[in-house]
C-alpha cells in the first residue's frame, strides 16, 4: 500500500498530466541518479595529471552510484587509459573494479565508455582523452560493480548464431581447404573480439535488445554465413529471418564507428540482408 | 533492456525466428524507390499549371497517364507508410499496445489507399 497520510490536505487530482509527455527524472528511479562521489587529491611530487571521473556503483550496497575524480600521476604510469586504471588501482584506490587481460587489444576484457564512446581501454592513448575524462561501465547492460558490466545476455545472443563450423559432408582426411581467396572474404569479419562496444552502443539495440541480436552477434553471423566451409547456410538464414533478430537494424551505424578493431558490423548486416534477398526472402 | 528470470539461452532465442521479415524489408525499399520518380512527377506537374484551379485539376487527372501514375503513387505511398510506420511501432511499443497499433496503421493506409484510388478514378470517368 502506498501511503497517502502526507495528502491528506491535497486537493485530489489527475497527476499524471503534470509530467506529460516527460515523466519526471524521466522515469529514473532516485536510487539509480549518479551522485558526487569522493575527489581523491593531486599525487604528491607529480607534474604532469590527468583527471579521471570515474562511475562508481556497488549493487550489493546500499549506497546508488557516483562519480569519483582521480587524479593520475602520467609519468608514474604506462600510456595508456588501462594503464592508468591500473595504477589508480594499485597506488590510490583498490576497490575499483574493471575487467583487463591482455592489455593489447584481443581480448575485448576492457571495453568502457570512455568521453562518451566505447573503446577498449587498452589501446586508448591518454592523450587523446579530455580534461577530465569521463569512463563509465558500457551502457545498456547491468552493472555487477564499478565498470563491469553483466553481458551474459550478449553472449546468449553469441551462442544463437552458433558460430562454428556446420557440415553435413564428412570430414575430409585433412582439413577442409579453402583457396586464398575464400579466405580473403573472412577479413573484416573474422577478427571480432567480442568486446561489446558495437552492441553497447546499438539504439536499436536498446529499446529491443530482448530480441535484436545486436551488431557484435550478426557480425560473427555474417563471418560464418561468408564462410566457403560452412554447409549450414540454409539454416543460419532461417534463424535470422525475423523482424527483430535482424531487422531492428537500421543502419544507425554507432557499431562501425565505435568498433575499437576498425571493424565494420554495419556492412555484415547489409551482407547478411543481400543474401537474405537472394534466398528470396 | 528487461531480464527476464528464465535462463540466458531461452530469453535469447525467445519464440524463434518468426519468418517473413525479408519480405516487408524489401518491399519498403521497393515502395521507397518507386517513390522517388512518383513524387517528382506530381510535384512536377502540379508546379507546371496542373493545379491552378479545380476545372484544370480535375482536366489534369483525367488523361489516362496521369490517372495511372496517381493510383500508383497511391499505392507506392500508402503502402509505404503502412511498413514504416509498422517499423516504427516494432521499434517503440513493447506491451501489447503494439499488436492493436500495427493492426490500426495497416487498416487506416488501406483506407486511405482506397478512397485516394477511388477519388482518382471518379474524376477520371465522370463528366
Amino acid at each position: 500500500m502506498v501511503d497517502h497520510s502526507d495528502e491528506v490536505d491535497e486537493v485530489p487530482r489527475l497527476k499524471w498530466p503534470r509530467h506529460f509527455p516527460v515523466p519526471r527524472d524521466f522515469g529514473v528511479a532516485k536510487g539509480a541518479r549518479i551522485a558526487e562521489g569522493k575527489s581523491w587529491p593531486t599525487p604528491e611530487g607529480a607534474t604532469r595529471i590527468a583527471t579521471l571521473r570515474i562511475y562508481r556503483f556497488d549493487p550489493d550496497g546500499d549506497e546508488g552510484p557516483r562519480m569519483d575524480t582521480f587524479r593520475v600521476d602520467l609519468d608514474d604510469c604506462g600510456p595508456m587509459l588501462l594503464d592508468a586504471l591500473i595504477w589508480i588501482k594499485s597506488k590510490v584506490d583498490a576497490t575499483l573494479t574493471f575487467r583487463r587481460s591482455c592489455r593489447e587489444g584481443v581480448c575485448g576484457s576492457c571495453a568502457m565508455t570512455i568521453d562518451g564512446t566505447n573503446w577498449t581501454a587498452c589501446t586508448r592513448a591518454m592523450n587523446e582523452l579530455s580534461e577530465p575524462a569521463t569512463i563509465y561501465p558500457l551502457a545498456n547492460l547491468p552493472v555487477i560493480k564499478d565498470l563491469v558490466p553483466d553481458q551474459t545476455h550478449l553472449f546468449a545472443q553469441h551462442a544463437l548464431t552458433e558460430p562454428w563450423l556446420k557440415t553435413e559432408t564428412p570430414a575430409p582426411e585433412r582439413e577442409r581447404l579453402q583457396s586464398v581467396e575464400q579466405r580473403a572474404v573472412l577479413d573484416g569479419y573474422y577478427e571480432c573480439i567480442m568486446c561489446f562496444c558495437c552492441t553497447s552502443g546499438c539504439p536499436s539495440h536498446w529499446w529491443n535488445g530482448d530480441r535484436f541480436l545486436g551488431p557484435a552477434a550478426l557480425l560473427t553471423a555474417w563471418r560464418w554465413l561468408a564462410d566457403s566451409r560452412d554447409e549450414g547456410r540454409g539454416e543460419r538464414l532461417e534463424a535470422l529471418d525475423d523482424p527483430f533478430r535482424l531487422y531492428r537494424c537500421h543502419t544507425i551505424l554507432n557499431c562501425t564507428r565505435t568498433c575499437p578493431r576498425g571493424l565494420n558490423p554495419g556492412k555484415a548486416i547489409a551482407e547478411i540482408k543481400r543474401m537474405m534477398l537472394e534466398r528470396g526472402g | 533492456m528487461t531480464r527476464p528470470r528464465i535462463t540466458p539461452y531461452s530469453a535469447a532465442h525467445g519464440l524463434g525466428a518468426a519468418g517473413h521479415a525479408a519480405r516487408h524489408w524489401w518491399a519498403q525499399r521497393v515502395s521507397a524507390i518507386a517513390l522517388v520518380p512518383l513524387v517528382l512527377w506530381l510535384v512536377w506537374a502540379l508546379a507546371n499549371g496542373g493545379a491552378t484551379d479545380y476545372a484544370a485539376l480535375s482536366d489534369w487527372l483525367k488523361s489516362p497517364i496521369n490517372t495511372i501514375l496517381m493510383i500508383l503513387l497511391l499505392i507506392a505511398a500508402f503502402h509505404h507508410a503502412a511498413l514504416g510506420l509498422q517499423t516504427i511501432a516494432e521499434d517503440y511499443i513493447h506491451s501489447r499496445a503494439r499488436f492493436a497499433v500495427i493492426a490500426l496503421v495497416q487498416l487506416a493506409c488501406a483506407a486511405g489507399g482506397a478512397a485516394g484510388i477511388v477519388a482518382t478514378l471518379l474524376i477520371a470517368i465522370t463528366s
